[in-house]
């Protein structure tokens, strides 16, 4: 359950873009929408809890995030909520499934190898777990990057473009793959884009930064 | 996943520029190791040597010379002393103890050493089962050095050879009996073959002529004649003159020096001067001398050490100019891992188990490099016959080296760790 209420967001003090209301219920998928530099990565990092919002309220599964401060942030974000970004921020040193259990050792949960080996049997990179991920394609390594997003259960998995520099096919396949953990885990999924590819996946839209 | 796996990850994965940073770490431990030994090791040796020994007596020439070739049987004699005035200043009342020493003769490069039994015992050197001290001439006891080195045992026989060092002249007519061995001593006197003072006159007594013969040669002055240690230095017996009986008296005969304990520490004050002053002999202070060395010597050992420590400095700015460069190239993933929700302190525990990770691996390195160097010198030196010394001997002193180290490896990760505490996560990994 994501709730919003007069959101500014931005950072150095300037509002670079405002939502005034948008209720998420849990399970429910939401597309914010806008041509680069609009604003909607700002927005996204903003729901993630990754920035401070200039004004207003971010409630996710009833915690205001405005009221979590330094490491007590952190650790909600760990466990509720899944960030996948545009650049994806492969860890070079590790194996593909040791990118995915860093997420655990990073949120201080308990690390199952089962878990990360069977989401990542469920996205088909099961074979390369150990692999280094500069050996893997942009397909797949977005894969492990949504696997990396998915591995705490979170309440909310926030995306920001993870479909655009994939070509249609993988496009396709790796929205479904997302829709399908999102739905697995009831989580709801908030995904920044230009993609026009995908709108059709998405209920609820929200377009930032002007005019279309 | 943990911080310790984590670290090791990331070493593996920076494999070059972590070898040169434990290489440089182990470079400087090992050096510091090298000189806690060799100095410890030639420390005792010298403190076991000198001990009990207040004053040496000999013919006049460099005090150092006198020590070093009577108490540490390092250098060449200064000459040779009349064995009356010897025997005179051995009944000082001034004096407790006066041992004689008589150099010239080697067997394989170990110096026959001819004495009485109070020398051995001045050592506490104790006899191996089976053996005792020499009752008559051309009898002889065999440090344990000299016995494991030269396969002897009591029983067996070997001829001495001319000189202090090997190559000498044998004296193959003249073969002595081994009648005792000693146990290591840890001093000198592993190395050292003692027999009676009369053994020596005896093989010089009767060998006149050819003592006569080369002396003549000496005499002539041949310049090319590779002389070195083989000169009549250390000769107690003079050549016979033409005008003496060959059988000799104990009016000619000589000894090299003597070594003197004090009854009281106020002989130290008069003595010396007194002997200096009165005959034609040199009285040395062991301790005086051997302080004279260490000034030269210490300022030596001193400036390595500090070259040690300033390796170990330039290893720890080696880690840290790693870890800061690591840094650099892994704020991605450092503020990735903070947005998974990691707290700073985790990260910075991470930093410092990495750094530490290093100086651990580089001071074991440095320690067993260390001590395999010494046991290289030790094998080195030990065909020299004048130093023993050992690698495997561990002493307290380098139980510090793990605090140090360690500290060293925890101040280098200290700039770069708490660079964590400031990372933006969204400027980083974001809006870059």
């Amino acid at each position: 359950m994501l709730e919003i209420q007069g959101l500014k967001a931005g950072y150095d003090d300037k509002v670079i873009v405002e939502l005034p209301q948008l209720a998420l219920p849990s399970g429910e998928h939401c597309l914010i929408l806008g041509d680069s530099g609009s604003g909607k990565t700002t927005l996204l990092c903003t729901l993630a809890g990754l920035l401070t919002p200039v004004a207003g309220e971010i409630t996710v599964d009833g915690q205001d995030l405005g009221a979590l401060r330094g490491s007590a942030l952190d650790a909600f974000r760990g466990r509720n909520i899944g960030v996948i970004y545009q650049t994806l921020h492969m860890v070079s040193a590790l194996s593909v499934l040791e990118n995915v259990l860093l997420a655990q050792y990073a949120a201080g949960v308990p690390q199952d190898r089962g878990k990360a080996v069977r989401l990542l049997e469920r996205l088909g990179i099961a074979d390369k777990r150990d692999d280094k991920p500069e050996t893997l394609s942009q397909g797949q390594q977005q894969r492990v990057a949504i696997a990396r997003a998915a591995i705490n259960s979170p309440r909310i998995i926030v995306g920001d473009e993870p479909t655009s520099a994939l070509d249609d096919r993988a496009c396709e396949t790796v929205l479904g793959l997302l829709l399908q953990l999102a739905a697995a885990s009831g989580a709801s999924l908030v995904i920044a884009t230009h993609d026009q590819r995908i709108k059709g996946h998405f209920h609820q839209q929200i377009r930032v930064g002007g005019a279309p | 996943m943990n911080s310790l796996r984590l670290s090791f990850a990331y070493l593996r994965h920076k494999t070059l520029s972590t070898a040169l940073t434990v290489t440089t770490f182990a470079a400087g431990v090992a050096m510091i190791v090298v000189l806690l030994l060799v100095n410890a090791q030639l420390q005792t040796e010298f403190a076991n040597n000198l001990k009990g020994i207040d004053l040496v007596v000999g013919a006049k020439g460099s005090p150092m010379q006198l020590i070093l070739s009577s108490v540490f049987h390092l250098d060449l004699p200064t000459g040779n002393i009349p064995l009356e005035a010897a025997l005179t200043l051995g009944r000082h009342p001034m004096v407790q103890q006066a041992i004689p020493l008589s150099l010239g003769d080697n067997f394989r490069g170990y110096r026959i050493v001819g004495t009485t039994a109070a020398y051995p015992e001045h050592y506490r050197a104790r006899l191996r089962a089976g053996g005792r001290y020499w009752k008559k001439e051309m009898e002889a006891v065999l440090g344990a050095e000299v016995a494991a080195r030269c396969g002897l045992t009591t029983g067996d026989s070997f001829a001495g050879s001319h000189g202090l060092t090997a190559g000498g002249e044998l004296h193959a007519q003249f073969p002595y009996t081994v009648v005792g061995v000693l146990e290591p001593t840890d001093s000198v006197l592993d190395r050292l073959v003692l027999t009676g003072m009369e053994s020596v006159w005896y093989i010089h007594e009767h060998d006149s002529d050819h003592d006569e013969a080369e002396a003549a040669g000496e005499q002539q002055g041949q310049p090319g004649m590779p002389q070195g240690d083989d000169r009549h230095d250390g000769h107690l017996a003079p050549p016979a003159s033409p005008a003496g009986p060959a059988g000799g008296s104990a009016a000619r005969r000589e000894v090299t020096s003597l070594l003197i304990s004090y009854k009281s520490p106020l002989a130290a004050v008069g003595l010396p001067r007194l002997i200096n002053k009165t005959t034609s002999m040199q009285a040395a202070s062991p301790a005086f001398e051997m302080a004279r060395l260490n000034a030269f010597m210490g300022r030596g050992t001193e400036t390595l050490r500090y070259f040690a420590w300033f390796l170990i400095a330039l290893a720890g700015f080696g880690i840290f100019a790693g870890l800061y460069n690591a840094m650099n190239e892994r704020r991605y993933d450092l503020a990735l891992m903070r947005s998974f929700g990691a707290r700073p302190g985790k990260l910075f525990a991470l930093m410092m188990t990495e750094s530490l990770v290093v100086a651990l691996v580089g001071v074991l390195l440095g320690i067993l490099a260390g001590h395999l160097l010494v046991q290289g010198i030790a094998t080195w030196l030990s065909s020299s016959k004048h130093i023993q010394m050992t690698g495997m001997l561990f002493l307290v002193e380098e139980a510090w080296l793990f605090p140090v180290s360690l500290a060293v490896g925890a101040l280098a990760a200290l700039l770069p760790a708490i660079r964590v505490y400031r990372i933006d996560i969204f400027k980083t990994l974001v809006h870059h």
